[in-house]
């Protein structure tokens, strides 16, 4: 067990990263019914703005996370504005919209930026490794996975001890309903929708050390958050979030078990969940 | 109408008459303008890498005024993309439409593959700075870089000499990374090295997709290896050296192919390459005069020293001088490759080498470098020769 420590490790701070971006996902796919194809370019705003801000210092943390979620957030409402016109429900042209979005912002930060992907600086004290039963792990990953638990637990308790957490949920289960109680769907809407690009920000700020920004950014984690949504499905943050430890041990602790299976070990475990899950789906349909 | 078709004919007409004499212009008479084609990766991936091959190019003609082998020189620049299918229409337009009497450049040995057709039957000579695959006929190919096999090679018995014990061999999982690596453990098993990998063979990582390597450093950890040899490039350097520095093989040394640190990656590692150890065919710290001039002249409108892709097109540029001015006064696609067949030496920043009769790539010396510390920024600082390698 002892070489397979670090990894393990690693990929509990690979797989919170993934929850605090999916939970976004789910935010918007859940509760607006919005297919955001563009909220890997959430993220890439985030961590292009930590690499463009961070200097080694501690005073800069506080910026990059200001000015990231800023950004991120201002982007995920812009995004539920011009989504507006277009109907509850209609995926095909929300993903076409979307990821139309996605390639246009991706443009835009590569020629604010330059195409090469950019190194993220971290404060100083954090920039090196750190003993861990005679292991040395970098400590900027452990101080993560202290700040990312610290965000899901107050993830969870906001849907489910807040008064705007129980309209989330059931803007989940029925949106007819909530709106016949006299909440106005699109501010439910466009709220959603500035706190899913607001996570996305906070992860890409936090994790560019980790996923960093460059022209695949966006790519990269719009493809892992899709198939944490896939795995964890749309109701509950603890689904998410097993879904997306599973995913972050995959990429790390499977590849060091099996490195030759490596390219493929995701997305076979992910086939595995979805014959498993799809036959489940199927024999609800029947006896219904 | 009819009146702005005749006169658009007419315009078309008188355009093609003057195309035509400026094309008779160029392939007559002694000191006539040549033109010569450059290809280069000057958008995507690659782009740093195929503006330094543009700029070591252009530096050499504007040391020389312009000409080449005492012809004055119009340089065409086109841009390759991102492999084959957008280096093939440029170079197309190159050969076909330019109507060059040479093509340099060349980021990618997919590319350098690709564009063969294309001037094959035009019989122009390329004179490749980068990439160089693996070609059946190379009558018109030149190279001023390396063969990829030939970096690990060239370090093979340092390695062994100097690490007591089993050496973990990784890189990136595609044709440069299979060739890079492969150069080295033929080369390590020959001088009785041995490597620590659990089956004996290199562990090659998905490529482009590996962002994280912890994984790998935990394998490399419990192989009980005592050294590492790797090749990356890029991105992907930049997250391998960055991790490695605070990973559980951060003690092991480091032995890599120069591109793990070169140009514009090591600025992006910083502190994290410290130390690391590399090989290449050319360091800026080099001391000979070719160097000096070279270093001095490059430094005056860039930040950073020059890499080894700028030095092999400065090369490149080198060549054809010296071919075009022994091609006669009438230098023409065919006289400029046999000219380059009968070069010798070429002083050139890298030192003294010439082209391989058999392969038309350098035989060349390569260099030990170490990540130090040169004034405020980490540079690759030369600590010794290597073999000279080419056949």
């Amino acid at each position: 067990m002892d070489p397979y420590l670090i990894p393990a490790l690693d990929g509990v701070a690979y797989g919170l990263l993934l929850f605090v971006v999916a939970a976004g996902l789910v935010l918007s796919f859940g509760v607006a019914g919005i297919l955001n194809l563009a909220h890997g370019t959430l993220y890439a705003i985030g961590a292009y703005v930590a690499a463009w801000l961070a200097d080694g210092g501690w005073a800069a943390v506080p910026l990059a996370l200001v000015a990231g979620v800023a950004g991120a957030t201002a982007a995920g409402t812009a995004l539920a504005g011009l989504l507006t016109p277009v109907k509850r429900g209609d995926h095909l042209t929300q993903a076409l919209l979307t990821f139309g979005l996605a390639l246009a912002g991706g443009s835009l930060l590569v020629s604010a930026f330059g195409p090469e992907d950019l190194p993220v600086r971290v404060p100083a004290a954090l920039d090196r490794p750190i003993d861990l039963a005679g292991h040395s792990y970098a400590a900027y990953r452990l101080v993560f996975i202290v700040v990312a638990a610290v965000i899901a637990v107050g993830l969870y308790l906001a849907l489910t001890r807040t008064r705007a957490g129980m309209l989330v949920r059931a803007a989940v289960d029925d949106p007819q309903m909530v709106a016949c109680l006299g909440v106005n769907p699109t501010r439910v809407r466009v709220g959603v929708l500035a706190v899913s690009g607001a996570l996305a920000g906070l992860a890409g700020v936090l994790g560019a050390p980790i996923i960093g920004p460059g022209p695949s950014t966006a790519a990269t984690v719009l493809l892992l958050s899709l198939v944490v949504v896939v795995l964890g499905g749309l109701n509950s943050v603890v689904g998410t979030l097993v879904a997306a430890l599973a995913v972050g041990e995959i990429q790390t602790l499977g590849v060091a078990l099996l490195p030759t299976a490596a390219p493929f070990l995701l997305y076979a475990a992910m086939a595995l969940i979805l014959a498993a899950r799809a036959r489940g789906l199927l024999r609800r349909w029947s006896t219904a | 109408m009819r009146i702005h078709k005749m006169t658009a004919a007419l315009i078309a007409l008188g355009l093609a008459a003057t195309g035509a004499t400026a094309c008779a212009d160029e392939s007559g008479g002694a000191g006539g303008t040549l033109k010569v084609g450059l290809l280069a990766s000057l958008s995507g991936t690659y782009q740093a890498i195929g503006t330094d091959i543009r700029d070591g190019f252009q530096l050499y003609l504007d040391m020389h005024g312009g000409k080449l082998g005492g012809h004055p020189v119009e340089l065409v620049v086109a841009d390759e993309g991102d492999g084959a299918p957008t280096a093939v229409p440029a170079a197309t337009k190159l050969v076909k439409q330019d109507r060059v009497v040479a093509l340099t450049g060349v980021v990618g040995g997919g590319s350098a593959a690709a564009i063969q057709p294309v001037i094959g039957p035009a019989k122009i000579p390329f004179i490749g700075s980068n990439g160089r695959p693996e070609l059946k006929d190379v009558s018109h190919v030149w190279h001023t870089s390396y063969l990829s096999q030939e970096t690990g090679a060239a370090i093979a018995q340092y390695v062994k000499d100097n690490v007591k014990g089993k050496v973990y061999a990784i890189g990136p999982d595609y044709q440069g990374g299979w060739d890079q690596l492969k150069g080295f453990t033929d080369a390590f098993a020959r001088a009785g090295g041995e490597l620590a990998n659990a089956d004996g063979k290199t562990l090659f990582t998905p490529f482009p997709a590996t962002k994280n390597f912890t994984p790998y450093f935990a394998q490399i950890k419990a192989s009980g290896a005592a050294a590492v040899y790797t090749f990356y490039a890029g991105a992907a350097a930049i997250d391998f050296v960055k991790q490695y520095a605070q990973s559980e093989v951060k003690d092991l040394p480091l032995y890599a192919a120069g591109f793990l640190t070169e140009g514009g990656v090591l600025n992006a590692q910083g502190d994290a390459a410290r130390n690391v150890y590399s090989v290449l065919n050319y360091s800026p710290d080099l001391d000979n005069a070719q160097n000096r001039e070279f270093v001095a002249a490059w430094k005056a409108d860039h930040d950073g020293p020059p890499t080894t892709y700028a030095m092999a097109s400065f090369d490149a540029a080198a060549v054809l001088d010296k071919a075009i001015g022994a091609a006669g006064d009438n230098p023409t696609a065919e006289t400029i490759n046999e000219a380059i067949a009968g070069l010798g030496q070429i002083e050139s920043p890298r030192g003294a080498w010439q082209f391989s009769k058999k392969t038309h790539s350098p035989v060349q010396k390569w260099y030990l470098r170490q990540v130090r510390q040169d004034g405020r920024a980490l540079s690759n600082t030369v600590v010794g020769d290597l073999a000279t390698v080419g056949e």
